[in-house]
This record gives structure tokens, sequence and C-alpha cells, in this order.
């Protein structure tokens, strides 16, 4: 009896329990997350491949990396234990989320993710037991270590699909191919697919994921040109990038219907050549160089590539015009109080002597434009970040400017004349007749023009800036001759000549009466200081002015003595004026107040390159406007268009994100947005339409229905 | 004549003057290293103020720190970053541990427990500072912690990066990474060029604000 009963556990022992061959592991479950190692296979059958994948149930907000984290974060690791003689590859990984956080970039899963791999297995196994140990990062505002074991048995036998190859042929939506591209890449990282089935249609957005950290800045934004045959993507190199290591990684394409593919893709710069902007690259970011044309019909400012295809011969038209047009532009009006004056004398002398001015005039401006232009270059070519109107991001220079224009307008007012001391000698020099007095009015005119980026002026510099010297100088020139060739005209065209009015007691008049947009002038610049330095830089400023204002009058009272008063009337000025250079001294070195926020009114947002990869990537229509205090096209665009009714409403209506980049005082994410939009200045309005399209560039003269078309472009 | 050479004076200071005024710009694009790293004035967990220029002459760390994150409690768990802390000391270096966590997020220190912490895990920084509104963070471009900067004696920027070359949490990872930090700090201490000045800064995301 006893052996009977010892026999039934024996028995069973001996026929052993069933063995379950599970596809899928036992869950690893933690507090944010459900793991699991899962068969493709329903059976291995010996000799052939098949895969596993480890897979990822996330909770909702939490995610966990790519190969390449991006700036912070790190990729999961799975360490399996096959049996002898099996071999397992390397993960394919589907292509991730580019998932701001913060400042920062990641490339990140979300949701369900499946991290795929082959395994192959030996040509005489029996039996395929498998073990694995994972670890994960995983994160949500926090970052938690994770880890799992896991356990799986397959059975031998024929190969055919587990219940899980579902997950398996979701995952492949996203393991990216081998491009069918041809794949280049510039000094300055521009990436670009060429292929003959590219086109607007084919390539609607694109985006690129580095498979390695630090040849490219994360977060920056990549902006996309499309043409037929080919499209690139401006990428921002980082501190390590060197064009010839190849870059590789994935771009992920949406087409026009919203279907998606993405692509391995390397590409290193082509050997050899250096371009103009080549040497540049390492040490700051540059345009790209010259491409070809971008297609007629797309109004987005292209991109780095475009200002550089303009052609020469084009570049100097657009710059003589933009010079031209500067005439009109607000902030050169204060000029022309001195210039009227110095035309008005002029209409007394004789031809020759008109024109030999009109040319010193020219020549004060040619050589001012030609200073900026070497000093721009040669800043430029040193890296450091100088944009077209640069003088006016600093208070001191605002300053001084304010300076200036109160003791020229004190000349003009009778207070002093001209002849005694330096204090005044900008207004003295102008007002000066003969042609030192009209070179120095052309100088003058140029260093108060230049935040005033006229249309074409900004594309043209920007193009001329990356090429050759020579083209930057012949560019720079043709502007000043724009800027000047009304004066010129005038000079030379004697019948233009008689139509000005003889001289008379209405010039002593008119000299008086143009004090006031002098004065006008330096209230404006008071307030821009006011934007810059706050109630402190003003209070400095102003009392700057009353020392001004002494020294004027000082010099004025004394002019007509002679001897001991004189010498005494002009050292007391000196010293009110040393006064007043102390002060712009305690204003260049006086510690910034926290950059003011230009007034910001409902629904604006200030201006970052996070906030609009996020609105972008939601895919909200965004309006960037690029604006600085001391720029009064923006401000007048400011004021009459984009305060409108008709355009708030219209933005409201479109749910139109509103981004405020403020350059007063030369933010250099500001700059490289300036840059890569082909422009060295502000103001700048780019439109993002919806879902995620091309950008498109508003002209620097908005009006209110220029902006409503855009918009209306979109459709809902 | 004499009028005439000092109107020409003043016009070549004028152009000298708009060219100088692109000088006092700003650092392109955050931190370079061979550029001079941005100056800074913090507060301490002493409630003494610290400015980096005042630091010139001597090697300066800072060091990206928040105490819950777990590539934070890798180096501290282990008295690794302690170890590097005192070793650098011994050097000479002036030592800064950064708390850019804004409040409410992790990492978050005020003075108090900021020296607790020190305290603590007898860390050994010269200075804790305590920068919430992420002032010194946005700065730098800080983006992880342990985020790792050293600056040289004339204020150059010599290294920015990871702590060592494995991004882990595991500390047995630590023996076979290349410690970058140390590295870095022990060649700029010696006046010698730094191996690997730009290497991948590994950790959890500085908690900024919003």
């Amino acid at each position: 009896m006893m052996l009977r009963l010892l026999s039934l556990p024996l028995l069973l022992a001996l026929l052993g329990a069933p063995v379950a061959h599970a596809l899928e592991s036992p869950p690893v479950k933690t507090p944010h997350a459900e793991v699991t190692l899962v068969s493709e296979t329903s059976a291995v059958a010996p000799g052939s491949s098949f895969r596993l994948g480890l897979r990822f149930r996330l909770a909702k907000g939490w995610h966990i990396y790519w190969i390449n984290p991006g700036d912070a974060g790190e990729p999961p690791h799975l360490d399996l234990t096959l049996p002898q003689g099996a071999t397992a590859s390397p993960i394919a990984w589907p292509t991730p989320q580019r998932i701001p956080e913060g400042p920062v970039m990641t490339y990140s899963y979300v949701g369900e993710v499946l991290l795929p791999l082959t395994v192959t297995a030996p040509a005489d196994v029996s039996a395929f037991p498998i073990t694995a140990k994972a670890s994960w990062l995983i994160c949500e505002k926090i970052c938690v270590p994770e880890e799992g074991a896991f356990k799986l048995d397959l059975p031998i036998g024929a190969a055919g699909s587990s219940p899980e190859a579902r997950i398996f042929a979701a995952a492949d939506q996203r393991i990216p191919t081998p491009s069918p591209y041809a794949a280049s890449l510039s000094p300055g990282a521009a990436l670009t697919l060429s292929g003959a089935d590219i086109s607007q249609a084919s390539v609607h957005d694109a985006v690129f994921f580095p498979g390695t950290w630090g040849a490219i800045e994360d977060a920056a934004p990549q902006t996309l040109t499309v043409e037929d045959g080919k499209f690139t993507l401006a990428l921002k190199p980082a501190q390590s990038f060197d064009a010839k290591v190849a870059l590789s990684g994935v771009v992920a394409i949406t087409d026009a219907k919203g279907a998606q593919r993405f692509l391995a893709v390397s590409a290193k710069a082509e050997g050899g050549a250096a371009d103009a902007a080549g040497a540049a690259a390492k040490s700051a970011p540059v345009l790209a160089p010259v491409g070809s044309a971008p297609t007629a019909k797309s109004l987005a400012a292209p991109g780095p590539a475009a200002p550089a295809d303009i052609g020469v011969a084009a570049m100097l038209l657009f710059a003589f015009l933009g010079g031209l047009i500067l005439n009109l532009m607000p902030c050169v009006f204060p000029i022309l109080a001195i210039k009227a004056v110095a035309v008005a004398k002029l209409a007394g002398n004789e031809r020759g002597a008109m024109r030999a001015e009109a040319a010193a005039y020219t020549g004060g401006v040619l050589v001012a434009f030609a200073g900026l232009g070497v000093a721009l270059m040669a800043f430029r070519a040193a890296g450091s970040i100088a944009g077209w109107g640069f003088q006016f991001q600093s208070p001191t220079f605002v300053a001084a400017l304010a300076f200036l224009f109160v003791a020229v307008g004190l000349n003009l007012s009778g207070v002093f004349e001209i002849g005694g001391g330096f204090v005044g000698a900008g207004g003295g020099l102008a007002d000066r007749g003969g042609r030192l007095g009209s070179f120095f009015t052309g100088f003058l005119a140029v260093l108060v023009a230049t935040p005033c980026t006229a249309p074409f002026m900004g594309a043209a510099i920007a193009a001329a800036l990356s090429s050759t010297p020579i083209v930057t100088l012949g560019v720079f020139l043709a502007l000043g001759l724009g800027l000047a060739a009304p004066y010129l005209l005038i000079a030379l065209t004697p019948g233009l000549a008689r139509l000005l009015p003889k001289p008379g007691p209405w010039m002593a008049i008119l000299k008086q009466v143009l004090a006031f947009p002098m004065y006008g002038a330096a209230a404006w610049l008071i307030w821009v200081i006011s934007q810059q330095a706050g109630p402190d830089g003003v209070l400095a400023t102003v009392s700057g002015i009353v020392l001004v204002g002494l020294a004027a009058w000082l010099v004025g009272v004394t002019q007509m003595r002679e001897g001991r008063a004189r010498t005494l009337g002009r050292g007391a000025a000196a010293l009110a004026t040393l006064g007043a250079l102390a002060i712009l001294y305690g204003v260049a070195t006086a510690p910034l107040p926290p950059a003011a926020a230009l007034a910001a009114t409902e629904g604006e947002s200030p201006f970052s390159t996070t906030r609009l990869a996020a609105l972008r990537a939601e895919g909200r229509p965004v309006f960037v406007n690029m604006t600085a205090a001391w720029c009064v096209t923006c401000l007048v665009n400011e004021r009459i268009a984009l305060s409108s009714d008709a355009v708030r409403n219209a933005f409201t209506l479109r749910n139109v994100a509103y981004l405020k980049g403020d350059w007063t005082r030369a933010d250099p994410a500001i700059t490289d947005f300036l840059r890569e939009h082909g422009r060295d200045g502000v103001p700048l309005y780019v439109l993002y339409p919806p879902k995620g399209e091309a950008p498109i560039v508003l002209p620097q003269v908005l009006t209110a229905s220029v902006i409503i078309e855009e918009l209306d472009r979109f459709g809902s | 004549m004499q009028s005439l050479r000092r109107h020409l004076v003043l016009a070549a200071l004028s152009l000298a003057s708009t060219s100088l005024a692109t000088l006092p710009s700003l650092a392109a694009d955050g931190p370079r290293i061979g550029q001079p790293a941005p100056d800074f004035t913090g507060t301490d967990s002493n409630g003494a103020q610290l400015r980096l220029a005042d630091l010139k002459g001597k090697v300066v760390v800072l060091e990206w720190t928040n105490d819950g994150c777990p590539y934070v409690g890798k180096w501290y768990s282990s008295g690794a970053m302690q170890q590097l802390q005192r070793d650098a000391a011994s050097l000479g270096v002036v030592w800064l541990s950064i708390a850019s966590s804004a409040p409410g997020e992790q990492g978050y220190v005020d003075a108090k427990k900021a020296n607790d912490d020190t305290a603590s895990r007898h860390a050994a920084p010269a200075h804790v500072l305590l920068d919430p509104q992420g002032v010194i963070g946005h700065l730098y471009r800080a983006e992880t912690t342990p985020h790792i900067f050293v600056i040289k004696p004339d204020g150059t920027l010599a290294y920015m990066g990871g702590a060592d070359s494995i991004a882990s949490t595991r500390i047995s990872d630590m023996q076979k990474a290349e410690p970058y930090a140390r590295e870095a700090i022990e060649a700029v201490s010696a006046g010698k060029p730094v191996a690997h000045p730009v290497t991948h800064p590994y950790g959890c995301t500085v908690k900024y604000s919003s």
C-alpha cells in the first residue's frame, strides 16, 4: 500500500508537468511602466533568425529615451542571455519624438513602444530559454531609473507568427530604412537630400534626429526648404561640429497627406574647397553657402541658402534702392534738418561749388558706409555677433547721440555759433559750410540711419556678408549711393537747383525751426534709453544733456569776447563736457536692469526657440515679431498694423500664437533666428502656418491687409 | 588748419566708437571653450555675494546639482563627488556647487537645506550658490545635473560637459568610465591642455521654472 502511495507522485514527476511555452514574458510592473520581453515568432526553427522585443507600456506623461537621448536622459539597456551559439543584433530603434524639456531637447518615446532586435538560433538547438535584464530611465518631470528581469522559453519548431507579431509590424512603421536619397552636408550644418521624387507634395515637413550627441544643437529649430529634386534642413552646428565627420541620424519626412517615412541618413561635407563662409563655420554660426534658386512660388524667406542666390548685380541694385528708401525712413528725418539747412545755404552759390559740396556729402556717406562694412566684416570674421543696427544696442552710444543732437539743436537755436570748441562739433561740423560740412553731414546721416533696415536692405546685407569682401564692400557702397542720391541729384541738375528758394531772412528762421526735429530726436533717444537702462539711465542722460546745455551756453556767451574771458569760457565748457562724458561712462558701466519687457499686450508671449518648437509641434500657427526699442519701423508697424482690431481678431479666430522677440540688447538666440531667415536686423515678421508648413516672411513695412491675406491662405 | 585737424580726429573717433560699440556684446550662443566664461554674481548658502570675476587667478569649477536626481545620487552616495571636491580644493581650485532648481521642483534648496545637505553628505564645495531663478543656469546653458564647467585662472572656459564618460546611474559604471571632470581639473591646474574639452553632459534635466 505504501508503495502505491509513493508511486503516484513518482509517476507524476516522471511524466513531468507539461512545459508552458510563453511567447511574452511575465510583465515587470513599476510605478510608471509595464515592461515585457516578447517574441515575434511562435517557435524557433533551428538555424533561423527571428525577432525579440522589449515592450514598454508607459504611464501617461512619462517617457523613455532613444539611443541618442538628446541633451539629457539615458536610453534603455538590455542584457540578453541566450542558449549557446545563439547571437543577438543590437536594438533596431524606432524613430522617437522630439520632446523639449524646458530649454533642452530630448528624443524620447511616450505611450507604447517596442524595441526589437534580431536573434539567430544555432542549427543544433533543442531548447530556447532566454533570460534578460533591462534597465531604463523613465522621466516625467523627475527621472527614475527602473529595471527588471525577464524570462522567456520559446518552443522549437517551425517558425510562425506569435500573437504579438502585430506590435512588431507597428514598430516597423517607425524603424528607419536606408535613405534612397543622396545626402550632403554643408560646412554650416545644412543637410541636403536629393532625389527625383522630392517635391513640395512629397516633402511637406521634415525633421532630423542626430544619431549621437554633440554635432548639432538639438534644441535649435530646423528650417526646411523644399524644391523639386531636393530639400534642405538648416541645422545649427554645436561647438564640436566638424563637417568632415559624417553626420548620421534619421530624417523623418511627412508628405502633404500626412504619411510619414523614416530614413537612415549619413552625410558629410564634400572634401576640399573651403568657401568664404567655411573658414568662419567653426567659430560662429554662418549662413549656408550658395545653393540653387528657390522655387519661385514660395513667398517664404527661403532660408540661409537664398540670400547668396540673388546674384551680385541684383544685390547691388537692391542695396541702392534700399539706400534710396532709407531717405524716407522715420529715423533719417532729423538729419533732414541738417541737410535742408545746408541746401538752403547752397542756393546762393555757384553751380560748381554746389556740385563739389554734393560730392563731399556723397563722400561722407560712402566713407561711413565703407567704414561700417569693414567693421562689420572684421567682427563677423572674429566670430562675434554683429547685426545691423548694433550701435543702438549700446546705451552709451544712444546717450552720446542724444547729447550730440541736443548740441546740434542748441547750435541751430543760436545758443552758440561754430568755431567754439569741440562741443557740438557734430552739428557744428555739419552746419559748417563748404565741403567739409557736407562731408560730415553725410557721415552723420549714415550713423543715424542704420537701425532702420529698409526692405531690400536686410537681405542684401545678409547676402553680402556671406560673399567675398569685395562684394560686401560693393553692397555697402551701393547703399551709400542710394542714400546720397537725392542730394546729388539736386546738385547736379541745375533745373532742380533753381527750384530752391533764394537766400534771405527766412534762412535764419528755418535754421531755428529745424532745431526742433533735433530736440525731438533727442527725446526719442531718451525713450530708448529708458527701455535699455531704466529710469536711472534716463536721469543720467538728462543730467548729461543739462551739462551739454551748460557747455553750449558757456561757449556761446564767451565767444564774442577776447582773451581771458574766451579761454575761461572754453575751459569751463570743457569741464562741463567732461562731466557729460563721465555720465556716459557711468551709463556704460552701470549694471543693466533685467531686460525691460517692451509693453507686453494681452496675447503676446516672449519669443524663445523652445516655445516656438512646442507651438509648432502642437500644430498651431505662430506669428513671430522680432523688434527692438530703438527700431522706429518696428514701432510704427506695431502701432498701426499689429495693434489694429482686424489683425487682433484674425489672430484670435485662427488661434495664432503671437511670439515677440526683444532685440533691444541683442539676444543671441534672436540674432541666430534673424540670420536663419537671411536678415541682419529688425524688424522681422515670420508667420508659421498651422500643421508645420513652411514659414512665410512678411514684408518689413506691414499693413493689416498683408497679414490678413496671408492668414486667409491657410484655410481654416 | 588746427580746427580741421581737430575735426578729422573727431571723425576718426566717432567711427572708432561706432566699431567699439559692438564690443560690449555678449557671448555668442552661450559659453564657448577658449572664450571668457560668462560673468555672474550669485548668493551662496551663507548669504554672501560671490562674483565670478573676483575669482580670477584661481581655477574655478561649476557643478550643477540636484540631490533628488539619481545621477547626482550615484556621484554622492559613492563618495566620488566629495572626493573630487576635496582633491580639487587641495589643488587650490574654487568649487562652486550650483542649485538652479526652481522652488517646488526637485532639487530646490534654501540656504538652510543647502548647508544641511553639504554637511550630511560630507561634501566639500567652496560655496553652494542658490540659483532658484535659474539666472546662472540659463547663462551657462546648464542642461543636466550634474553638468560640470572648469574655468581657467585667466577666466576662459576650459571644460564643459559630463562628470565622466558613462551616462548611467550605476555606481559600477564609474570605475569603467573616463573621468572627464577630474582630468579637466587636473589638466587646467597643471597648465596643460584639456584632452576632451567638450563632452556630453548627462543626468536629469535642470528643473528650471515653467
